[in-house]
């Protein structure tokens, strides 16, 4: 039962916003982008697949995080400014139900686009492989057609899922959408910047409180700088299996927990 | 239980202002209980309270303090929910979807099957009226045609206990009287119905009980006939054929005397006295009687009364 | 939900932030990821950089900057790297042709790159080539004249040319009063142990951090050679006395002409060595090595 509503959520969850014009724009433009990767790597003393490469997945992996950030703030928040909320929530569905549906619905969304544009770059890489000489493709660390890649894809499909579920907490008790989208991007970049304030003890020298706050929140963070395999995977470098299981459980339980959050703090929510 | 719906010494304050929040209170101490079966309107002005106590049973708002039941559970336990329907007031949809995808998708949360699910759908948006519509998408409704699909959604797991908030707004009179019939044959279903509004004349018609809420407070609680008093204010007596030397004559026997036209004049006479003699004298004196009305007191009337 | 279950979740969920932290934790010792050097640079023409940054040349240089910062620190940390320090020179020339008067990336630029293995690669030339870029943004920025001295007096030991810059940076608007004689000092007297040490009893009160201790650790060396001169004129007063020369500190103690065993400024103790009757650093003094130009 539970799981059958909480699939109806999320199903719908993920019509609406598949429709969503804001998806498609960003999409536009990281396809544009990755055309462009094209032209850049002429400029770049024979780098091409590595541009191509490079940019396709950084491009992919800002897009997701645009797509993330502008449709999960206003998850719940557009909800209840609109008002079609109360209906939903007269219909037998727990809240934490409606939570975790509006986070898998999203999930959904997120994954099939960024595969979308996986799939994409993949075909730039094919032509890419397809016009290139002997010689070239001898100095390439690793193939056109890299597999590798997709590991890249999974690593950057669960930092979204992560991502989502912050959007989705901050979605959760502040109306103002603008709010939402500051937080948001505020910590996913303090995120990107895990690695360093984590080992902040070691770089600069500072009062041992300070060194100690600092990487406190750094551990407390959701790390999304720990997802970038992408320099790894471009260089054709082997990826143990085991960081990337461990980092999509890392995603797991951070998303959990922020969910966790998310169901408590709608639970008080009251709506006027 | 034999309550649909029971609330003891509900109260609910609202905070107004940020640097120094001022407490607002939206209902004062509510104590009501609405039986099951029959149609029970919640009736007052704008603010008096009536959207605040119809989230408060739905637990889209929590009191501050006393305590609300439907069916004898607290607001909000999906086990009530799973025996009522609600129509919010102004209600607004998913536009991206068509009027019967948000039906069937309300059905699904009640757990029926997918074929039962776009079967009610079908059967709920045709009781509405919707039928013809089903398929476009709500973007293209117009408000009254929303209004429906909130109703028909409502309605769409045959429950127990039906809540309106405003079901009139929205709507042109033939809409109206169509839920008017709607309301009614939901009674006769056998359904508790419980609605709000600020238009009386649809109490009356459609209420076995009321309860009338100013400033947050119950004013006036009761079956319309214990409201009214049943009592008559008197009568009023229409004639025509009364000369101006008659009507002089028996203007100081009435409370009220009320030229209409040409000989014909209507006659307010008091609480205490029967129409009969008037009649009586009035045909004596050669005039010919049109009509003879009593005088009930109106729910508007206990309305103006109680909330001034 | 009861107060209750709320508070059970909400330490559920501090628990599974705790736990998340815990995997990541975990991960990072079993699988280290190991950073790819970026040994690589897209654009190598400031030129064409300048092209590509449309309207935001400021923001460009900022990250170039960045990034010559952060190589340097890098293969600073990193003393097997094969082409260590290679990047530095190409960054800092992006990003003083992105933003030509960015004066922090021409000073500290030319200090990084006039290190002298193993602290830098010890390009004295391209510090010079540097700094007089940022001459041609900035002709009156004496701060750039007087590095070009700087420069030229510790690592290319072109007294001549040291001299000349002082006193073109002293005729600069706003040089500060101590670089006149600085400039005349170093021409009368250059490569002279008292030349240098004002030169960088100058430099001492920088308000750059890097500068301030480069330069109070080689007047601590400066110090340390005196001190060695004064050792070794009493290990020779030793011998006229008793015609032989100490064999230890100990001698020279003794004859109540030390009180204890001497020790440079970070207290790391003087080597005597009595087969050549010379006073030397002790090979493990944090001031070792000293600047070639100062040894005798």
């Amino acid at each position: 039962m539970t799981g059958r509503r909480v699939g109806l959520v999320a199903w719908h969850v993920f019509k609406e916003s598949v429709r969503d014009r804001v998806l498609y724009a960003i999409a536009a433009f990281a396809g544009l982008l990755v055309l462009g990767s094209v032209l850049i790597g002429q400029i770049t003393a024979g780098q091409d697949l590595k541009i191509i490469k490079d940019l396709g997945l950084a491009t992919i992996e800002i897009a997701g995080a645009l797509m993330t950030i502008f449709i999960g703030v206003g998850l719940v928040s557009r909800e209840i400014d609109r008002r079609s909320i109360f209906a939903l929530l007269a219909k037998p569905l727990p809240r934490w139900e409606f939570i975790v549906g509006k986070y898998f619905g999203l999930v959904l969304t997120i994954t099939v686009n960024l595969w979308a544009m996986a799939a994409a770059l993949y075909l730039v890489l094919a032509w890419q492989d397809m016009t290139a000489t002997e010689g070239a493709r001898l100095s390439w660390p690793a193939p056109a057609l890299d597999p590798r890649l997709l590991w890249a894809m999974v690593m950057i499909t669960a930092e979204m899922a992560l991502l989502t579920a912050v959007a989705l907490f901050f979605s959760s008790f502040s109306s103002s959408a603008l709010l939402s989208v500051a937080f948001t991007v505020g910590i996913f970049v303090a995120g990107l910047a895990s690695t360093d304030l984590r080992h902040f003890n070691d770089i600069v020298q500072v009062h041992p409180a300070v060194g100690w706050l600092v990487g406190a929140i750094g551990w407390a963070l959701p790390a999304f700088s720990e997802f970038d395999i992408k320099s790894q995977v471009v260089h054709g470098l082997p990826v143990a299996p085991g960081l990337i299981a461990a980092m999509v459980g890392y995603a797991a339980i951070y998303s959990a927990a922020a969910i966790a959050m998310s169901v408590v703090v709608f639970a008080r929510r009251e709506f006027k | 239980m034999a309550n649909a719906v029971s609330t003891d010494r509900l109260t609910k304050d609202f905070t107004a202002g940020f640097w120094r929040p001022r407490p607002h209170r939206g209902l004062d101490a509510l104590t009501f209980d609405i039986p099951l079966g029959g149609v029970f309107g919640l009736l007052g002005p704008n603010g008096a309270g009536k959207s605040t106590t119809l989230k408060l049973l739905l637990n889209l708002l929590r009191p501050t303090s006393g305590r609300a039941e439907v069916f004898g559970l607290p607001p909000g336990d999906v086990r009530a929910h799973q025996r009522l329907g609600f129509l919010p007031e102004n209600p607004t949809f998913y536009d991206h979807l068509s009027a019967h995808e948000l039906v069937a998708y309300f059905a699904g949360l009640f757990g029926y099957p997918a074929a039962d699910c776009r079967a009610r759908a079908t059967r709920v948006l045709d009781q509405v009226g919707l039928g013809a519509d089903r398929d476009r998408p709500l973007r293209q409704y117009s408000k009254g045609m929303v209004q429906r699909v909130g109703i028909a959604q409502a309605l769409v797991n045959d429950p127990e206990l039906v809540i309106f908030d405003e079901p009139m707004s929205g709507l042109d009179p033939v809409g109206r009287r169509e839920v008017r019939e709607l309301i009614l044959k939901l009674r006769d279903e056998g359904r508790t119905v419980l609605f709000s509004s600020h238009i009386l004349s649809d109490a009356e018609l459609l209420c076995s009980r009321v309860g009338i809420l100013a400033k947050g407070k119950l004013v006036a609680a009761g079956s319309l006939t214990e409201l009214t008093a049943g009592a008559s204010r008197g009568w009023e007596v229409v004639a025509e054929g009364v000369t101006d030397v008659l009507a002089q004559r028996l203007r100081a026997r009435v409370v009220r005397v009320t030229p209409i036209s040409d000989q014909r004049y209507s006659f307010d006479l008091g609480g205490a006295d029967r129409p009969e003699p008037f009649i009586a004298e009035l045909a004596a004196a050669g005039a010919v009687l049109v009509s003879a009305a009593p005088l009930r007191t109106t729910l508007e009337d206990v309305f103006m009364e109680r909330v001034q | 939900m009861t107060g209750r279950t709320r508070a059970l979740i909400v330490m559920m969920a501090l628990a599974g932030v705790g736990a998340a932290a815990g995997v990541l934790h975990a991960r990072e010792s079993a699988y280290p990821l190991a950073p790819v050097a970026e040994r690589l640079l897209y654009l190598r023409s400031g030129k064409t950089a300048d092209r590509i940054m449309l309207d935001f040349d400021a923001l460009a240089a900022d990250i170039y900057w960045i990034r010559s910062i952060q190589s340097y620190g890098r293969d600073l940390k990193n003393r097997a790297q094969p082409d260590r320090f290679a990047l530095v020179g190409p960054l800092l020339d992006l990003t003083t042709t992105l933003d030509p008067h960015f004066l922090i990336a021409y000073r500290f630029g030319s200090v990084f790159l006039s290190f002298e293995p193993p602290n830098g690669p010890g390009r004295a030339d391209l510090a010079i080539q540097l700094l007089e870029k940022g001459l041609a943004a900035d002709p009156t920025r004496w701060q750039l004249a007087y590095d070009l001295g700087f420069v030229h007096y510790f690592h290319t030991r072109n007294y001549a040319a040291a001299a000349e810059w002082f006193e073109r940076a002293a005729a600069l608007p706003n040089a500060p009063p101590y670089i006149g004689p600085l400039a005349a000092v170093t021409k009368a007297e250059g490569g002279n142990r008292q030349g240098a040490r004002q030169m960088l009893r100058g430099l001492a009160v920088s308000e750059e951090d890097y500068i301030r201790r480069a330069a109070e650790r080689s007047l601590q060396q400066l110090d340390a050679l005196d001190a060695i001169d004064q050792l070794e004129a009493l290990v020779q007063r030793f011998n006229e006395i008793h015609g032989r020369y100490p064999s230890g500190w100990q001698d020279l103690i003794a004859d109540r002409a030390l009180t204890g065993p001497p020790a440079d400024g970070q207290n790391a103790p003087f080597v005597y060595d009595p087969a050549t009757h010379r006073v030397a650093l002790s090979p493990g003094s944090p001031l070792m090595p000293l600047p070639e130009m100062l040894r005798r």
